[in-house]
């Protein structure tokens, strides 16, 4: 006989029990190495779908503006492409579908990735499989795409197209392809299914009218080696700049595709210049509707404002701030004296969408004959629609003109002159009236020195400067940009929530359930096994070798349920991702989630499930030493009464004290209120639970006078297992209520100014910007003219949602520009910091920025005070968070802050709107009708939360359902404690029988008992539960729903009953008078 | 395959108001399930038996619970105390299983714990007894309903001698007191001696032995 064997024979014998034990270490395992499987399945999901949408794609080039799509050959095997957003509309169903990506691409395409072609040519396109879904579209139905065209000029400035940019463009459907055909290739890393159509390249260019150019390339290789190819192939055009050399005026003018030059360019072109030798004159040319002089005037005059010295000597030392100098033939028409005041009427695009029209008044300086400089057509920049017009009756400028004001003279003189310009001003005071964020001058002339000025010279200055301006411009900068696509997406892939940890801590309850149950029948093991332990202390062996041989059959057990339990991990993971895809698909937005089962999850997963049964045997055998052998040896453990009864008032005590504390801390603000009032509330509930034990010791001091009394005395009788069973069933209310309460209500309070919705009732986005001021532009935008409807515009610029419904780790988020006006208001809520600390701009560039708390903490995983660098160099500082608002997949920023960093967004996209509450749905559907040209949606905000909050509630909804797993377990625990009590006391029970006792009346004692011990489990769990959600209770008013909660409790309540019935059942199907005899 | 086993054959017992009698016999011979008929917890395979003109197996569960409660006292060899309540209350365990006047059944209960030497004993609880004490407060809780027959099974079994001569005296002086009817099981000549009359349980069959 060895040591090994005795644990054999212990292990065999036991066997029913200590399957008990294997059962809930397997339970244990399984739960923790299944949620960290969860975790690392999301990743891997995440990464494959990730992945397999970027193609063959390694980096790619990418440009806020066209540019040549030759520089592709520079890459060797790269694919050009275009890359736009569109809205698309399903001609026969009428059935339209916004915000889908429009891919301009050709053989290359599907060559670089390897794919066979759909063999799509002229007007035919594919579509991706959701978007034909979408749309009900199979091949040969015709798919209409309005789009908006990609343009060189700020469409926020005035020569900006703002109304016709959006061509629709006919096309037929001629294939669908599956993802696996590259159907849902996307750029942006998105769970989510892609809407996609992939348009013939040539198509696309001729349409937008950009042929030969894409604006991204796709290569083979990392960013590296694409950026140090790129530096070596870029040109000066394909940042849309261009340096010309005007032979006849003997300058190399530089200037933008876009009509204006960006202060930074312009400064850059300036050094360069000088660094040549080079006389710089700045220009810029703007149109005057109207030029007035008495009551003369001539309409829509281009006006150069420029060093007049550059026209005539004889300005240097008369020009002043006021002078307007007009060249002949305006001063034909408009007969200026020198000295005689001169209107001009000059139309004005303002930031939020206002076109005015402005006066400036000025004093005829002079006139100039048309030659040299003044009657250079270069001083004027390019404006499609009107520069290129043969007449000025065609032309077709994005702002209104009157052509009853054109007359004949115009035309001659546009005719002959084109866009020379008629009048001159100073340069200083051109830049104070015209000047945009777009820059302050629309050319730069640059003279070379006099002794240089024949052509041979200018070009060869112009080449210098051409040469040493690429040197000192980065592409970066100016909107060429190399994005390291793949590496971007797998570090997105690692998620913005670790399910793992969400899983680990949604199963903690059920884990600990599991683990108290191996405790527990561990536990009954060795009681049972009392006699034998004494025997063993009687014959020799010590309390350590004694703990040893137990510790042994405890890491046996152990082992078997950590082996059983990585079988059940996979089977939990495997349940949970299919609840995922199915039941909880609300917080995952997609059914692509697969089990990946790796070996270091699992394992880690299997270690901690071991370790944590290990303790929890270990804790149940601490005792072991103090046991008297003669107390064993007659079958039961001497207990120090005493001694728990002053520990149990110790722990209430120091518990009590501390969750006071947390709580006080909570409420007066000194650490967050959320975790003062929860850890409160949990170290209350282990008080409660501490005091119950240390009551139940002291139970005897009241004279029984009732069988409820005697039932409630029962409840003393093993206050150890009495506690354990108040425990599970005290933690698995709090864990309910508390839970529950966390439960959002999105129609709760959004007419409130300071609810998340911050009183507006509706909010829209529209696919193509909106440039017009939708409330003082009502009419020319179409809208319904009902009274209180009411726009506040924002700035978007696209990026990844930042919200939960993203599981991606956001690379570059989206951002909204607030005005003034909005923050001004006050509206909405914040959970740390206001709409002040938007005002003020950091000295260290850092720009301020607020968002939503719940983003912030659990995607962007930012606190107050942290920064985040965006891809474009941009540095935002968190330093608001607002409180459960609709803003949860933006990161916001004042609008001027939004001007200075995104230069090249514009327009708005994103609108607050208030409208009557009356015929809303009616004015909803004018609004969207009014606006569909630019794909505007527009849900109810109380909609959107609802979205946010479908995550919220459905990540509760996982925790409640593992947490009723848990309470389950806990049941089984609680049953098999009742029927060991009940198996325990059967000779009371006989006793009671004979001296008169029903069975009826047996079982409604133990029925009161266990009752009795719910109720106080309830009412501990409840209140201490109630304690820890109060800041929830206190925000919301008195939203909290008290029946659901009811509910919930008389179902706990229920189970319980439930397990006690057949706990009592059972027992009390023993034969009792048997057991009277036994003694 | 074995068939039923006969435990008792041909038992016809008579008793009156303040008879006693005792039952000795080896292990295995039938006393405790003669007790558990005698005390209306087990019904006989055939026969009958009958308390004060009554027949208790002829009555539902509830109401044979109630004619035990009202009828029978026990005492076991083990005196099976509740251990989590207190002298005074395991006295009352059969007083609180059919109601009634607390008050009556408490004054009766304190009572007979002092006519058992426990009345300074009240909230002790069972752990603090000694064996003959713990064995007191099952008698006094036998008597707590006055019943008409009392039921000792094997009482001294787990006491010294001091212990066990001072519970049959009690036994006895009570039995005389209340006027019941008292059947003891038991292995000692000593207590067996002191009943009126005496049997002997041997292979199912009772024999009686005089008085």
């Amino acid at each position: 006989m060895t040591t090994a064997t005795l644990i054999r024979r212990g292990l065999a014998y036991y066997r029913r029990t200590n399957l008990a034990v294997v059962a809930g270490v397997a339970t244990a395992v399984a739960v923790l190495a299944g949620a960290f499987l969860v975790g690392d399945s999301v990743r891997s999901s995440l990464r494959r779908i990730a992945v397999e949408r970027i193609g063959n794609t390694q980096s790619l080039l990418t440009a806020t503006n066209l540019f040549r799509e030759q520089l592709a050959g520079a890459f060797g095997d790269a694919c050009p492409m275009i890359v736009l957003e569109g809205i698309v509309t399903h001609q026969n169903s009428g059935r339209r579908a916004s915000g889908v990506m429009v891919y301009g691409v050709d053989s290359r395409f599907w060559k670089f990735h390897g794919k066979a072609s759909p063999g799509i040519a002229n007007r035919d396109i594919a579509l991706s499989a959701p978007l034909a879904a979408e749309l009900g579209a199979a091949a040969g139905d015709t798919i209409l795409l309005r789009l908006e065209k990609p343009t060189d000029i700020p469409a926020e400035s005035l020569f900006g197209r703002k109304d016709d940019a959006a061509p629709t463009i006919r096309f037929n459907a001629k294939s669908v392809l599956a993802s696996s055909e590259l159907g849902e290739f996307s750029l942006r890393p998105t769970q989510g299914s892609v809407r996609a159509i992939f348009v013939p390249l040539d198509r696309l260019q001729s349409e937008i009218g950009a042929s030969g150019r894409v604006n991204t390339i796709l290569t083979g290789t990392t960013a590296a080696p694409v950026e140090q190819i790129l530096d070596s192939a870029w040109t000066i055009e394909d940042l849309g700049l261009r340096i010309k050399a005007l032979d006849e005026a003997g300058v190399i003018q530089f200037e933008t595709a876009s009509g204006i030059i960006p202060d930074a360019l312009a400064d850059a072109a300036r050094s360069v210049a000088g660094g040549l030798g080079l006389r710089v004159t700045p220009v810029l040319t703007y149109m005057a509707t109207t030029l007035r002089a008495g009551d003369r005037e001539i309409a829509y005059s281009l006006v150069a404002a420029i060093d007049l010295a550059e026209l005539d000597e004889r300005f240097k030392d008369t020009a002043t701030d006021a002078t307007i100098v007009f060249n002949e033939w305006a001063a034909r028409d408009l007969n200026p004296r020198e000295g005689t005041p001169v209107t001009m009427e000059y139309l004005y695009w303002h930031a939020d969408g206002r076109l005015t029209t402005e006066k400036a008044q000025f004093t005829a300086g002079g006139v100039v004959p048309i030659e040299g400089l003044a009657a250079d057509r270069d001083l004027s920049p390019e404006y499609p629609g009107i520069t290129d017009a043969e007449n000025v009756s065609d032309w077709d400028p994005p702002f209104p003109v009157d052509l009853s004001r054109i007359h004949d003279r115009d035309e001659e003189y546009w005719d002959r002159y084109k866009t020379t310009p008629k009048a001159w001003i100073r340069i200083d005071r051109g830049q104070r009236l015209w000047q945009s964020r777009w820059g302050k001058v629309t050319a730069l002339r640059m003279e070379p020195p006099e002794d240089q000025d024949d052509e041979e010279a200018l070009n060869k200055a112009a080449t210098e400067f051409r040469q040493r301006l690429r040197a000192v411009v980065k592409p970066e900068e100016n909107g060429l940009a190399v994005i390291p696509l793949r590496a971007r997406n797998e570090e997105a892939a690692r998620g913005a929530t670790d399910f793992g940890e969400y899983f680990s801590y949604f199963s903690f309850f059920l884990m600990v359930s599991a683990l108290l149950l191996a405790a527990l029948f561990f536990r009954l093991g060795i009681e049972q096994r009392y006699s034998e332990i004494g025997l063993l202390r009687s014959v020799g062996f010590d309390a350590s070798r004694i703990r040893k041989l137990f510790l042994s059959e405890g890491m046996v057990l152990a082992l078997s349920g950590a082996l059983v339990g990585a079988l059940g991990a996979v089977a939990y993971a495997w349940t949970i991702l299919y609840g995922l895809g199915t039941w909880w698909s609300g917080a995952v937005g997609t059914s692509a989630l697969s089990l990946t089962v790796s070996p270091g999850p699992l394992a880690a997963g299997v270690m901690g499930g071991v370790l944590a049964a290990m303790l929890a045997i270990l804790l149940t055998l601490r005792g072991i030493r103090d046991w008297s052998p003669r107390s064993l040896l007659a079958g039961a453990a001497a207990h120090g009464v005493a001694s728990s009864k002053s520990r149990a008032r110790w722990v209430a005590i120091g518990a009590g004290l501390a969750a006071a504390g947390l709580l006080a801390a909570g409420g007066a603000g000194a650490i967050p209120a959320a975790g003062g009032f929860f850890g409160g509330g949990m170290l209350a509930l282990v008080a409660a639970l501490a005091l119950l034990r240390a009551r139940l010791q002291t139970a005897t001091s009241r004279l029984v006078r009732s069988r409820a009394g005697l039932a409630l005395r029962n409840l003393s009788h093993r206050p150890g297992r009495t506690v354990l069973s108040a425990a599970l069933i005290a933690s698995a209310t709090f864990l309910i209520v508390s839970v529950e309460a966390f439960r959002r209500d999105p129609h709760a309070l959004q007419s409130d100014r300071h609810s998340g919705a911050g009183g507006f009732p509706l909010i829209g986005e529209s696919v193509r910007p909106i440039y017009l001021n939708p409330n003082s532009e009502r009419a020319d935008l179409n809208l319904p003219e009902t009274p209180g409807l009411r726009f506040v515009p924002l700035r978007l610029r696209p990026g990844d949602d930042a919200s939960c419904l993203n599981l991606y780790q956001p690379q570059n988020p989206r951002i909204l520009g607030l005005p003034d006006s909005l923050m001004k208001e006050g509206r909405f809520s914040f959970a740390a910091g206001s709409w002040k600390d938007l005002e003020a701009d950091a000295a260290d560039g850092a720009i301020p920025a607020v968002a939503d708390a719940n983003s912030m903490q659990y995607v962007l995983h930012k606190s107050i005070g942290d920064e985040l660098l965006l891809p474009g160099g941009q540095r935002l500082r968190f330093v608001a968070a607002l409180s459960d608002s609709i803003f949860q997949s933006e990161i916001l920023i004042a609008e001027r802050s939004f001007i200075r960093a995104f230069p090249r967004q514009q327009g708005f996209r994103v609108f607050l709107i208030e409208a009557p509450e009356v015929g809303r749905k009616e004015t909803v559907a004018a609004i969207e009708s009014a606006l569909a040209d630019h794909g505007l949606d527009v849900t109810a905000t109380a909609d959107r939360l609802a979205a946010f909050h479908r995550v919220e509630n459905t990540y509760l909804s996982t925790f409640q359902s593992l947490g009723a797993l848990g309470l389950l377990l806990g049941t089984i625990g609680l049953a098999a404690i009742l029927f060991r009590n009940v198996y325990e006391r059967r000779r009371e029970f006989g006793l009671l029988a004979a001296v008169g006792y029903s069975r009826a009346d047996l079982s409604r004692l133990v029925l009161t008992e266990n009752l009795a011990l719910l109720a106080v489990s309830l009412a501990i769990g409840a209140g201490t539960a109630a304690l820890a959600i109060a800041p929830v209770l206190a925000s919301r008013g008195v939203r909290f729903s008290a029946v659901s909660m009811g509910c919930l409790l008389l179902a706990v309540l229920a189970t319980g009953l439930i397990a006690t019935a057949v706990a009592t059942r059972l027992a009390l199907r023993l034969p009792l008078v048997e057991s009277l005899r036994s003694g | 395959m074995a068939g039923p086993l006969k435990i008792l054959d041909g038992i016809a017992l008579r008793a009156a108001p303040g008879d006693s009698l005792s039952i000795m016999g080896p292990s295995g011979s039938g006393k405790s399930t003669l007790l558990s008929i005698l005390g209306a917890l087990e019904p006989p395979s055939s026969g009958t038996m009958r308390l004060d003109g009554q027949d208790p197996f002829s009555m539902p569960e509830p109401e044979l619970a109630a004619f035990r409660n009202r009828a029978v006292g026990f005492v076991f060899q083990d005196h099976c105390l509740l251990p989590q309540c207190t002298v005074l209350e395991n006295a009352l365990i059969p007083a609180m299983a059919r109601g009634g006047n607390a008050a009556e059944d408490e004054a009766r209960a304190r009572k007979l714990l002092d006519r058992v030497g426990l009345g300074g004993r009240l909230t002790h609880l069972p752990s603090q007894l000694s064996g003959g004490e713990k064995q007191r407060v099952a008698i006094a809780r036998a008597l707590i309903r006055e019943p008409k027959l009392m039921l000792c099974d094997e009482p001294t079994g787990n006491l010294d001698r001091t212990s066990a001569g001072a519970v049959a005296d009690l036994l006895f002086g009570l039995h005389r007191e209340q006027s019941v009817i008292l059947v003891i099981v038991t292995h000692s000549e000593a207590l067996a001696g002191k009943a009126e009359r005496r049997y002997e349980l041997n292979a199912g069959r009772l024999m009686g032995l005089g008085s």
